[in-house]
């Protein structure tokens, strides 16, 4: 999907859904799964459609991810750190409506 | 950069709020360490990006105190500007004696079926990634849209050895006679520019991608993920062509997710198709205390935004009194005239390449607007059907622009369609009321404010 244009600086490892990724410290977490050739993301909308990162720039929420157990984190705005946990987003968006009885 | 600088020179106590980890904004992203760790990155940045080394070079020189890696979730303020700050410390507020808002622009969302698919990118967003990671896709590329940003970025991905597959482009392949008066103007005020664009259209050409024009639509298909492209071609013919990534491309518009939330007046500008603050010449908004410049306040590009950036801080500091305002007449009027070149060639660049929000009309039925919500543009035609006047009407009855992005991204294409279905302006049907948090904030970080 994409590569990379020079060397690690300082490898970072992260763990996406029990697959472990090497990033370079300063790549976003959007980045670093991109380099890893992760796109879908996850479904973060009503309908559960598959979405993945599109601005890179923090406006369309598309990328967010469950980091370290706190979900709906815009991935193109978080920074790797050694060890991060990073799951698909598990939450369920649409509105429930508590039964009448 | 340059409005802290300017005002950092005439004695005011400068804070510089920065989203980002490191001062260059989008144009100048990861700049400053990519040049620390990489000095060989030049050959694929060109020399362009030298002057946003210099700035945040002397902005670290400066007294400019940096907050990095914060936000603004609250702007406003009855007595006088406030702001509200968040970042990993926590939420707090801010009573400065002026604010200046230079949040710069965003790629112009541009619904088209299949737009919400993984594996579709801005080209903006794919240009973000090499610049701070140094990504470049290795796969089948596809860019679609329109404007030079793309035939940049299609020499940038070939200066690092890749190649994209196609470019679909929406403009004509030639200038039109009546563009001929504008291309002209540009050639005399900014001819350095113009030449720049033909280059990279010349190295396009040579490294033999196919660049085919006057596209007329697209849209991206795949399970869960883009596998293929479909577009009408020039003569109206569909073709398919498959591929990994799509990016697109319709130009920036200015980013007044902040000047609205200020409640500052903003017009609708109908040949670039997007809102913009309404300020005076040296920035001023219609709100005391709020100046704006940069492509905030309408798309002039980086160098304009500097020269922007000069004439505000310097008029900023007269208004705090800091400097008087003959020393401000005085200084500000060669920066305004450079300035008045820098629009003629931004003149001809908006007329040859219209945005597709202007040349294709509003999107199908079908097609979904806002992402956040997966609303459609025929429940927003159908809602306007059954009497639903404008945005914040629509927002009650289907959702949109309800989702986390806070209409950031449907705001614009939801009033163009209101508008549509009722024949009036855009400026009339209005844009979504913004309110606090504009940025989200957690219910700790918030009982945690005094």
């Amino acid at each position: 999907m994409f590569r990379r244009i020079r060397a690690l600086a300082e490898p970072v490892r992260i763990d996406f859904e029990g697959q472990a990724i090497e990033a370079d410290a300063g790549d976003s977490v959007a980045a670093a799964l991109l380099s890893a050739g992760v796109v879908r993301f996850g479904e973060p909308v009503p309908g559960g459609t598959a979405r993945g990162p599109h601005c890179l720039i923090g406006n369309c929420f598309d990328c967010l991810l469950d980091i370290d157990g706190e979900p709906g984190l815009q991935s193109c705005r978080v920074k790797v750190r050694p060890g991060m946990r990073i799951r698909r987003q598990a939450v369920e968006f649409a509105l429930s409506v508590p039964d009448e009885d | 950069m340059s409005a802290a600088l300017a005002l950092d020179a005439a004695g005011a106590d400068v804070t510089l709020v920065d989203e980002q980890d490191a001062v260059g904004g989008q144009v100048y992203r990861g700049l400053e360490n990519v040049r620390k760790a990489h000095p060989d990155s030049r050959s694929i940045w060109g020399d362009d990006h030298d002057g946003g080394v210099e700035l945040a070079s002397r902005i670290r020189g400066s007294g400019v105190r940096l907050l990095p890696e914060t936000s603004v979730w609250d702007i406003g303020g009855k007595e006088g500007p406030r702001l509200g700050l968040v970042n990993a410390s926590g939420a707090w507020t801010l009573s400065p004696a002026h604010i200046v808002l230079a949040a710069g622009a965003m790629e112009r969302p541009v619904p088209f079926p299949g737009w919400t698919l993984p594996g579709v990118l801005g080209v903006g967003g794919a240009q973000t990634l090499l610049k701070a990671s140094g990504l470049v896709p290795d796969c089948r590329v596809v860019i679609a849209g329109t404007g030079p940003l793309m035939y940049l970025y299609a020499c940038q991905m070939l200066a690092a050895g890749s190649r994209p597959t196609a470019i679909l482009d929406s403009a004509a392949g030639r200038v039109s006679a009546a563009l001929l008066g504008s291309l002209l103007r540009a050639a005399l005020a900014d001819g350095g520019s113009l030449r720049k664009g033909v280059r990279w259209l010349g190295k396009i050409r040579v490294a033999g991608v196919s660049h085919l024009r006057g596209v007329r639509t697209w849209s991206a298909h795949g399970d869960d993920r883009v596998d293929h492209v479909v577009y009408e071609d020039g003569q109206g013919r569909e073709q398919r062509i498959d591929c990994d990534l799509l990016l697109v491309h319709d130009g920036v518009v200015p980013d007044t997710h902040l000047s609205m939330a200020a409640d500052c007046a903003h017009r609708w500008n109908p040949v670039q198709q997007y809102w913009y603050p309404v300020l005076d010449r040296l920035g001023a908004s219609s709100r005391k205390g709020i100046s704006i410049c940069g492509d905030q306040a309408g798309i002039l590009g980086a160098e304009a935004a500097a020269l922007q950036g000069r004439v505000t801080g310097l008029a900023v500091a007269q208004e705090i009194g800091l400097v008087d305002g003959e020393r401000t007449r005085i200084a500000a009027t060669p920066i305004l005239r450079h300035l008045d070149r820098l629009v003629a060639l931004r003149r001809f660049l908006d007329a040859f390449y219209p945005p597709l929000a202007q040349s294709r009309g509003t999107p199908d039925d079908a097609t979904v607007v806002c992402r956040c919500e997966a609303v459609t543009a025929g429940e927003l035609r159908r809602v306007a059907a059954h009497g639903c006047m404008g945005p914040n009407q629509a927002k009650a009855f289907t959702r949109c622009g309800m989702g986390p992005c806070m209409g950031r991204y449907c705001g614009a294409a939801v009033s163009r369609i209101l508008a549509d279905c009722h024949g009036s302006s855009v400026e009339d049907i209005g844009h979504y009321r913004i309110r606090p948090p504009v940025r989200p904030l957690s219910v700790g970080q918030l009982a945690e404010l005094e």
